[in-house]
Parts: C-alpha cells; structure tokens; sequence
C-alpha cells in the first residue's frame, strides 16, 4: 500500500507543469461520430482564433453520471470555460457551476434540456449557459417525405426511448407530417439489442420510416438496413450518418459546422469578454437534401436533381 | 499548479463517493449480509433519481422526495425477491428481470422522457455540485455524511434487533436458520426491500447532485457497488471489526474508488482509455485480499516452519 502511494506522489510530481495558458473543458458524453466531429469543430474553430489555448478533453464513455466527476475536474481547476457535448454533460456544468461560462454543443432542445419554459424561451439563457443546436429542420424534413413519396399514407417514426431529443424531434415532426394528412405510428427500442425485432414490426405496417437524429440508431445502422432494405421500406433520417447506413434520404447538419460554430462562440467570449448568458443560442449555418444512391436505387426511389449524393 | 487542481477537485469527489457509498451499503447488505449478487441495482438507482426527478420539478420538499424514493426502491426490491423467493428464479436471473423491466417503469415514472433535469437554480436541493466547495451549511458533503451516519446508526441498530439477526442468519448459514424456525424466503425478501430501498436514496441523491435524472444513470452501478464494497475490506477489514464500522468502510470504499477516478481523469490521459484505467485499479483492489492471504499464509507458513526446526 505504501508503495501505491509513493507511486501516486510520483506521478503527481511529474504532473507539475508551469504552463499558465488558458484551458477550456471538453466534456463529452460518448464516443460517437457525430459527438465527435461537433468536439473536433469546437478545438479547430478556438486552436484557429487562440493558437496557445490549451484543451482538457474528458469523454464519460456513456456513463452519463460520470459527466459530474468530469466537470468536478474541469470546476476545480478553474478552467476559463466548459464546453459540453451532449444533455447530461450539459445538465452535470450547469449543475457545478454558475460561474464558469459554458457552452454546449449537440443539444437538440435547450428549453428542455435546463428546464426552462419552451413557450418563453427566446434562445438566449440569461444564466452561464449558451451553444449551439442539432435541431434538424423538422419541417424541411417532413416535406422532404411528401415530396419523396407522395403515395404515403403511414410514417413510422423509429427512435431509442433513451434519448430525449429524439422523443422531441419524433413528436414535433409528427405535427408537420399529421398537418399533410399522413397519419404516423411509434416504434420505440430501448436499446441496440432489440432495435431488429421493432424495425421489423415496422415492415409491412408503415409505408416511410422515419429516423430522427438518434445516436443509438445512428449506431446501428447496419441492423436496420438488413431489415429494410429487404423489406422494402424506405427510410428518411434525421442526419447523414443514418442515410448513410440505412437511408434513402436526408435533410442535413454537419455537426463539424455545429462544434465550429461554438468554438467561435468561445473565442468571442474568451477573446473578446463577451457575456455568455446574453449570446443567443445558435443554429447550424446550412441545410443539404442528400440522398443515399444506391438504396434509393434498391427501393425504386426516384430523387430530384436538387438532392447531393452522400460519399 | 496541477496539484492543487487534484487537491481542489477532492471535495467533489468525496461527495460523489458519499453519494454512491449509500448505494454500495445497499450492495453490501444483499453481497454481504445476504450472500446473493442483485443485479437490481442499475435499475433501482435510476428509478429513485426518477422519482426524485418527477417530484422535486412538481414542487414536493426534497426530504420528502428521499422517503418516497425509498420506498419505491423498495417495491423494486419486493419484485426480485418475489422472482426469486416464489418464483424459484436464481437470485442472479431475477435482479437482471427487474433491472430490465425497470427501464420501461423508469420511463413511465419520468413520463416518458429519457432526461428530466433538476435545474440548481430553480429548487432548494439537499446537495448540489454547485456547493461542494463552499463553507457553508450548504455544502454537500456536510448534509451526506450527516444522511450517511444516520443511515448507518439504523442499520446497525436494525440488524442488533431479532429480525434483523434472523436476516443475517438466513445469509451466515440458510439451512441452519430454517432449522432455527427462521423463513428464510421472506427474511431474502426482506432483505433485498432494504437493499433496493437504499440504492433508490442514493439514486434520489445523485439526481439532486448532478442536476438530472436520466434513465442510463445506472448503467454499471453495480460494478461501482461491489468495487466500494472490496476496496472498504482491503483498506479498512483489519481494523474495522464491529457491524456498524464495516459499513462505515463500504462508504469510505465509495469515497477511495471515487478519489482513484478523480486522480485517474487529473493525470489527463486519453479521455478514452477512462474505463480501461478504471477497470485496472478496480481489478488491482480486487487482488489485494487474495495476494495479501497468498503471501502472507506462505510467510506464516515459513515462519512455522523455521520455529519446528
């Protein structure tokens, strides 16, 4: 035992640096593509602004409640700001602090995501809190369908219960497809192990299905594809890396330009001493029709000249 | 510099050990007291941030909010001894049932929201990591290790009672205590109540602390429960003898395993070789007894022998 904790002392010797740059926080909730691309856009957008700025990028690897030890870290060592990739990140910083500034990223819905009255939030905080949102157009989407596949008459909106966001994504999209007459049905999986069996209740019941920006679909994609691809159901998704996988189409953010954009928010405040709680919340600069070539090829799907090809 | 970032970020720690030092002494009572692994917990912990959750948001006190939470962590405690006692499902079967039925009652609980949040700044919270470095009546390690003796006192008291010997011979030595008069089906029932009832307080806890209660806040709770309960027996089994003590040791086993976290994300490795990292320094603090009896009883061993020559 003694021997652990000289060892410990050692290390901690070492750790002693006497670099006094500015450090920012990354906490991010889970390895994932998109959460990954939005953090890799915050550090390109703030490393371009502030070339010394120093990062301590922490990941809870999916265990939402260790995003509190995280931030426990970052509050401690009194970084200049915390940028939290995804809710529980998010809900952990605002828990620690009302100081530091925080920024988040990947959040679909802030009023929801800080308890804050929806019908009057007006994008900005007024608390520690700003960011940017992966609200995809809902709207965009739902008429991407109706463009798409006009004889319709069923969606199916398949989502994770776990997520929060795609519950809201699923039941504000299901207003815009309900005003074009289309009626829609539920299909929730609690997790990537039963998400087969419930996309292939779907087959045969619905005649589009569609997939909200779900990080647990968004790793299953494969899954899905081998039921509805032979199943003949076409798919729209939320976002790219679904389409990619399983898709027909999608009506799209990047999450790169996402975590950009909030690595210039950063460097606004950091730089310049903007006042966090007074910066609206911001959305992704651009929106792209893609389309998934080879399955809508499978699925007999014809799309419009406007639409990109994903690679 | 970077030290006194670790030394600034113990307090947190130690609240959050705290926190899950409650859970663990849950643990304790089913891995321990009643020799049965309940995988229960990952579901009763999120249930009771749950209910936490629902209630605080609809204006009910926060004291209050504990109380029921542990009571329902106990209906999920009574669902798995049923499974188990009168079901004849092995214990290790019937707490992955609950735990699995628990995440769609967990859903149900939070109104079919996965996240619900406990915004700081809009309710009086127990705990809160906001105060964890202040001096003041509000901090939250004051009012945990305030909660955490009470709990402990209880307990100890509880199990000096007839019932609760009867518990712990139903676990020391079931056939015995049958033979005793002792319905050892309804003392596991019983039992597992107790352990789920705590492990959804602590859960009630960890949402007021973290801010939200989400319904993955479990996942993995047990490894975090029985790494509390070895590390308590590596660091504190020699000295701490008496009932009460021990589960004092499972809270401060928490606490350790929770310090050893805080360490290992302050060396600033690669965010993620986390769970790698931390499954090492369990896994070593899981060797510990059996290295410790292997070289000792080979040294007692030799020692015998020379005094024989």
């Amino acid at each position: 035992m003694k021997k652990i904790i000289a060892l410990l002392l050692c290390v901690m010797m070492l750790g002693v640096s006497a670099a006094v740059a500015e450090t920012v926080g990354i906490c991010q909730l889970v390895q994932h593509p998109a959460l990954d691309l939005a953090t890799q856009g915050f550090r390109d957008a703030l490393s371009a602004k502030i070339p010394d700025i120093q990062f301590d990028e922490q990941n809870a690897s999916g265990d939402s409640a260790t995003c509190a030890t995280i931030i426990n870290g970052f509050v401690s060592a009194d970084v200049a700001l915390i940028m939290a990739n995804a809710t529980p990140a998010l809900q952990a910083a605002v828990a620690a602090t009302a100081d530091i500034p925080i920024l988040a990223t990947s959040i679909t819905d802030y009023a929801t995501a800080l308890e804050m009255d929806a019908a009057t939030f007006t994008g900005v905080t007024g608390i520690n809190v700003s960011g940017t949102t992966d609200l995809a157009p809902l709207d965009g989407q739902a008429d991407m369908i109706a463009e798409l596949f006009p004889e319709a008459k069923t969606v199916g909106l398949l989502y994770c219960s776990a997520e929060p966001n795609s519950l809201y994504q699923v039941n504000t999209i299901r207003g815009f497809l309900e005003a074009k007459g289309l009626t829609c049905k539920d299909f929730a999986f609690a997790d990537s192990n039963d998400v087969a069996s419930v996309t292939q209740s779907a087959v045969g019941d619905v005649d589009v299905l569609y997939i909200p920006t779900d990080n647990t679909a968004a790793s299953v994609t494969e899954t899905i594809a081998g039921v509805v691809i032979p199943g003949g159901l076409p798919v729209i998704a939320g976002e790219e890396g679904i389409a990619k996988g399983c898709g027909v189409a999608t009506l799209t953010i990047s999450y790169y330009d996402i975590g950009f954009a909030t690595g210039e928010m950063a460097a606004e405040i950091l730089l310049n001493g903007a006042d966090v709680s007074a910066m609206p919340i911001q959305a992704a600069p651009q929106f792209t029709k893609k389309y998934n070539a080879e399955n809508a090829l499978a699925l007999g799907v014809t799309v419009p000249a406007d639409y990109e090809a994903i690679e | 510099m970077e030290l006194i970032k670790l030394l600034n970020s113990l307090p947190g720690a130690v609240a959050q050990g705290l926190i899950w030092g409650l859970m663990a002494i849950g643990v304790y009572i089913t891995f321990r007291i009643l020799d049965m692994a309940d995988l229960t917990v990952d579901g009763s912990i999120a249930t009771g941030g749950a209910v936490a959750a629902m209630l605080i948001t609809s204006g009910v006190n926060p004291w209050l909010a504990l109380v029921i939470s542990f009571f329902v962590g106990m209906l999920a405690g009574f669902v798995t001894g049923v499974f188990h006692s009168f079901m004849g499902i092995p214990a290790i079967l019937a707490g992955i049932l609950t735990q699995l039925g628990l995440y769609s009652v967990n859903l149900r609980i939070m109104a079919g929201k996965a996240n619900v949040a406990v915004n700081a700044n809009k309710y009086y919270l127990l705990v809160s990591l906001r105060n964890v470095r202040e001096l003041s009546l509000q901090n939250p390690i004051l009012v945990l290790t305030l909660i955490t003796a009470v709990v402990i006192l209880t307990l100890y008291w509880f199990f000096g009672t007839e019932l609760g010997s009867s518990l712990r011979a139903t676990g020391a030595n079931a056939q015995m205590a049958r033979a005793q008069g002792i319905n050892t089906d309804t003392k596991k029932l019983l039992g597992l109540m107790l352990s789920n009832g705590l492990v959804s307080f602590s859960g009630a806890l960890l949402t007021q602390y973290q801010g939200f209660s989400d319904v993955n806040m479990g996942r993995g709770a047990i490894v975090i429960g029985l790494a509390a309960v070895i590390i308590g027996e590596v660091f504190f089994g020699k000295v701490f003898r008496n009932f009460g003590l021990k589960l004092l040791a499972v809270s401060l086993g928490a606490i350790v395993y929770y310090l050893v976290i805080q360490v290992v994300l302050w060396l600033g490795l690669n965010a993620n070789d986390l769970k790698l990292l931390t499954a090492l320094v369990v896994g070593i603090f899981l060797a510990v007894p059996y290295w410790r009896s292997h070289f000792l009883s080979r040294k007692k061993t030799d020692k015998e022998a020379g005094s024989h020559a």
